[in-house]
């Protein structure tokens, strides 16, 4: 009997976290991957997936993601929001040259995305995923269409991009000390906007665990119906969750204007809204809403950019390629997790029967 | 021999036993009532019966035919259907497509013939008499309908034995009655029903003999005609005795509820008013308004016209939303609209409390913990571990954790639309005695219940509503089954124009 406990509380805590599994098996393979290469796998190598733009930016943007999903609803704007608001950004930027005025300009244009969102889903009753069908062509097309007609002293460009203009005062600050700059425990090493994403991860972790807010959320997307009749204000969460993925999107701009310096309406943030899904699925976050862990998030995102580097790091392997390895793990990771319980449940039942008296 | 025999069956989920050495046999031609409160294991029996589980020791003898270990598809083969209690027919195909749903009339190329199908549904229903539309979307059909539907593609694929599982709870009182001549006429022609009710009354009119269940043993069985109610909800409470607790007259509070010419979805221009520590009972035929009624003073549905004051506060359609912060819904159909199946125990029971009073920013599990174990004393809810998910709870047991949501949040006027539905007994008389300890305590409760001897137990006052309108408020003595049937069914208004022409 004291076995059998001790099985139930290990099944219900690995159910709960087969996310750090998940990390550690890409790792590993990583690992491997470098070794076979010849190289040696170090710290650096994982202070690289640590500092990546897909762990900070995308990571950033799946925490606001996983909210809505776990509401039971989607979000593919923030790819489009995110060239959006950094446009903004760093306009903003190149304008005042100010820092606080950058971050207000990025958290404004951020939460506005998304209150049209969460406005349009919320009291105009429209599915989710075409309300943000829809601003996702808008947001890239709107910025696409003024790059080109903005004052190249402004947007910091003349080749169809906004970019930060290097001769400001406050420029080797945001981008060289912080944007690429790390923090240095003796020989660790940890990059600054990493530190802002697993710091905003946790906050979130926190909200959704003990706060009334974060309950509701769970309850909306567990059974909507209920939760009204709870007495939870289901618009009002529908909406809120959107507006915090808007502001997100910008601290993510923020981040990738100090990271990358620049941003391209034509191409960057392409397929970001599908990264961010992929590493909040990949969390253990169920796509039906109700379910899962914000700390999941960290571990989700870090095993997608881990199956990037693993691809790149093979140099027979065309980057066009890496797509298709992403898809493929991602389709593996849930499978295991869909198909394991029932799996386990199959070798109880024989094994049970097995025990039968004829 | 009997029709079916089902021969100590034994089962057990884990270390607990579900089911030991029961026996449960089936004549032809006989509705057989299997009795027994919530977790009693008649439906663990139901789903061995039906090849959904196995029987860990035991057998099944059907038709003169031995199984013992079936599956799904051979029992329903061997003419078993489980008519399930949720209606399993898909809304948005037509009746007849439900009817011949995965046996569908195919012409060569794989079409759907679907003349075909509409007249072999025609000549079914009218052989049944039935009155049900075979080209009408299942969508546009009353919940009676729906299950009678049900019943119908069972014996489409030529059931013997049909298990009823609460056929009734969704049916008003023309519904049940048309459900049992059905009923009866099958039996004449030699088809068995297992019948499983909550519902006594129901249980004499229909069924011939019985068997009792309790915690996974069988109690008795018997002829229906050489027993009673009193005697039969002991076997299944398995106290010595229950405590029927009479209805005592309670000193009432100033007004606490006023309703003036309230219209809004589905209730036409109600005025009454409710006192502070009334228990104020509302009943109807199905669709009769109560439900959205309910709905409406809980700030869900909107006010079309007229008001209501609540607690000394105005209440139109622009401000509906204060309602929740006085009082609690604790709505129907509680798989639908009251469980978080994703959250646990604990955090079902505080969600309300935590969303309408907000306190410190941060939740403190302690406190939460401190004040269900408050409730779970105060209406003897039985659950060990509040870290389970609210699923692992029996029906009555979940439904007193909801109560105590509302309970939690400091309701002062309590809605409670259907309390007692698929509750068992026990459950029941706790929930009874917790209305009537809440009215002695000041709390103004609304009730809506098709239950007539539920009225009569708890209520000081019964609102009869007919056709979205309210028809009659009668006081405690007033309250028959007859008086609120007329009223319910607009005879009494009937009666006055033929008078008066």
């Amino acid at each position: 009997m004291k076995k059998h406990e001790f099985l139930k509380t290990a099944e219900r805590y690995w159910s709960q976290s087969s996310y750090i599994v998940v990390l550690l098996l890409t790792m590993i393979g990583y690992a491997i991957t470098i070794t076979l290469g010849g190289n040696t796998f170090k710290w650096s190598h994982i202070v690289a997936i640590l500092g990546s733009q897909n762990t900070c930016i995308v990571g950033t943007i799946a925490l606001g993601m996983a909210l809505v999903i776990i509401t039971g609803q989607i979000d593919l704007s923030v790819g489009s929001a995110l060239v959006l608001c950094s446009g903004i950004t760093i306009m903003v930027f190149n304008l005042t040259g100010s820092i606080l005025m950058m971050v207000l300009a990025a958290l404004g244009s951020g939460a506005l995305c998304g209150l049209i969102n969460g406005v349009l889903v919320g009291y105009g009753k429209i599915p989710p995923f075409i309300v943000t069908l829809g601003t996702m062509l808008i947001f890239r097309s709107v910025t696409l269409s003024v790059v080109r007609d903005i004052d190249p002293s402004i947007a910091g460009s003349s080749s169809s991009q906004f970019a930060m203009i290097t001769t400001l005062e406050k420029y080797d600050l945001v981008r060289m000390q912080f944007g690429v700059g790390k923090f240095s425990l003796g020989s660790f090493q940890i990059p600054y906007i990493t530190i802002v994403f697993i710091v905003l991860a946790i906050l979130f972790s926190v909200l959704m665990q003990r706060t009334a807010f974060g309950k509701s959320i769970y309850a909306v997307g567990s059974n909507e119906k209920s939760a009204l009749l709870a007495g939870i204000n289901v618009t009002r969460v529908k909406i809120s969750v959107f507006v915090i993925t808007g502001l997100m999107v910008g601290i993510a701009s923020v981040l990738q204007a100090c990271k990358i310096g620049n941003v391209t309406p034509a191409s960057s943030g392409q397929s970001y809204e599908m990264y961010a899904i992929s590493a909040v699925v990949l969390a253990g976050i169920s796509m039906s809403g109700g379910k899962g862990k914000l700390q999941g998030v960290i571990f989700g995102t870090l095993s997608y950019t881990t199956i990037n580097f693993i691809i790149v790091s093979i140099p027979e392997l065309s980057v066009d390629i890496q797509d298709t390895f992403q898809g493929l793990v991602l389709i593996l990771v849930i499978l295991v997790q869909s198909v394991a319980p029932a799996v386990r449940s199959r070798i109880q039942r024989t094994r049970k029967h097995r025990q039968l008296p004829e | 021999m009997a029709f079916l025999e089902m021969n100590h069956i034994s089962k057990a989920f884990g270390g607990e036993q579900a089911l030991s050495d029961v026996s449960l046999h089936i004549e032809k031609g006989e509705v057989h009532a299997l009795l027994g409160e919530n977790g009693a294991g008649k439906s663990t029996l139901m789903r061995i019966l039906t090849g959904v589980l196995q029987a860990d020791s035991g057998a099944i003898l059907f038709d003169g035919i031995r199984y013992t270990s079936p599956t799904i598809q051979e029992m329903e083969a061997a003419g078993i259907a489980f008519v399930h209690q949720e209606l399993n027919v898909i809304n948005d195909l037509s009746v007849a497509d439900n009817i011949f749903l995965c046996r569908e009339k195919k012409n060569w190329l794989g079409f759907i013939r679907i003349k075909e199908q509409i007249a072999l549904t025609r000549k079914l229903f009218s052989d049944l008499g039935v009155n049900i539309d075979p080209e009408a979307m299942v969508s546009t059909l009353k919940p009676g309908e729906k299950q009678l539907l049900e019943i119908c593609r069972a014996l489409y694929m030529d059931a013997k034995l049909l298990i009823l599982d609460e056929p009734t709870t969704s049916l008003s009182s023309d519904e049940i009655e048309r459900l049992f001549e059905i009923i009866n006429n099958l039996k004449k022609q030699g088809k068995s029903f297992i019948f499983i009710s909550h519902k006594m009354p129901e249980i004499f009119t229909i069924a011939d003999r019985y068997t009792i269940f309790r915690n996974g043993e069988l109690i008795s069985t018997g002829h229906i005609c050489n027993t009673t109610v009193h005697k039969l909800t002991l076997e299944m409470v398995g106290k010595t005795e229950i405590i029927e607790n009479e209805y005592v007259p309670r000193t009432l509070g100033e007004p606490f509820l006023e309703l003036s010419h309230l219209s809004g979805k589905g209730i036409e221009d109600v005025s009454l008013t409710v006192r502070k520590g009334e228990i104020i009972a509302f009943t109807g035929l199905n669709g009769c308004g109560t439900n959205e009624l309910f709905l409406t003073l809980y700030g869900v549905l909107p006010i079309r016209g007229g008001s209501f004051m609540l607690d000394g506060q105005k209440i139109t359609s622009k401000n509906a939303e204060f309602t929740k912060k006085v009082s609690g819904l604790l709505p129907a159909d509680r798989m639908d609209n009251s469980v978080l199946p994703d959250l646990n125990i604990l955090e079902n029971f505080g969600i309300s409390r935590h969303v309408l009073r907000p306190g410190e920013f941060f939740l403190r599990k302690k406190a939460d913990l401190l004040r269900f174990n408050e409730q779970k004393q105060a209406i003897n809810i039985k659950a060990s571990d509040t870290e389970e998910g609210i699923l692992t709870l029996s029906g009555g047991n979940m439904q007193k954790v909801f109560l105590a949501r509302l309970l939690n949040a400091g309701a002062g006027l309590l809605i409670l639309d259907n309390p007692t539905q698929g509750v068992d007994v026990g459950a029941k008389e706790d929930i009874y005695k917790t209305i009537t300890a809440l009215a002695q305590r000041g709390k103004t409760i609304l009730l809506n219940t098709m239950e007539i001897p539920e009225v009569i137990k708890v209520a000081d006052r019964c609102a009869v509503f007919c056709e979205g309108r309210l028809a009659k408020v009668l006081n405690h003595d007033e309250v028959t089954e007859q008086t609120v049937m007329l009223y319910a069914t607009h005879a009494v208004e009937q009666e006055r124009e033929n008078d008066h022409p």
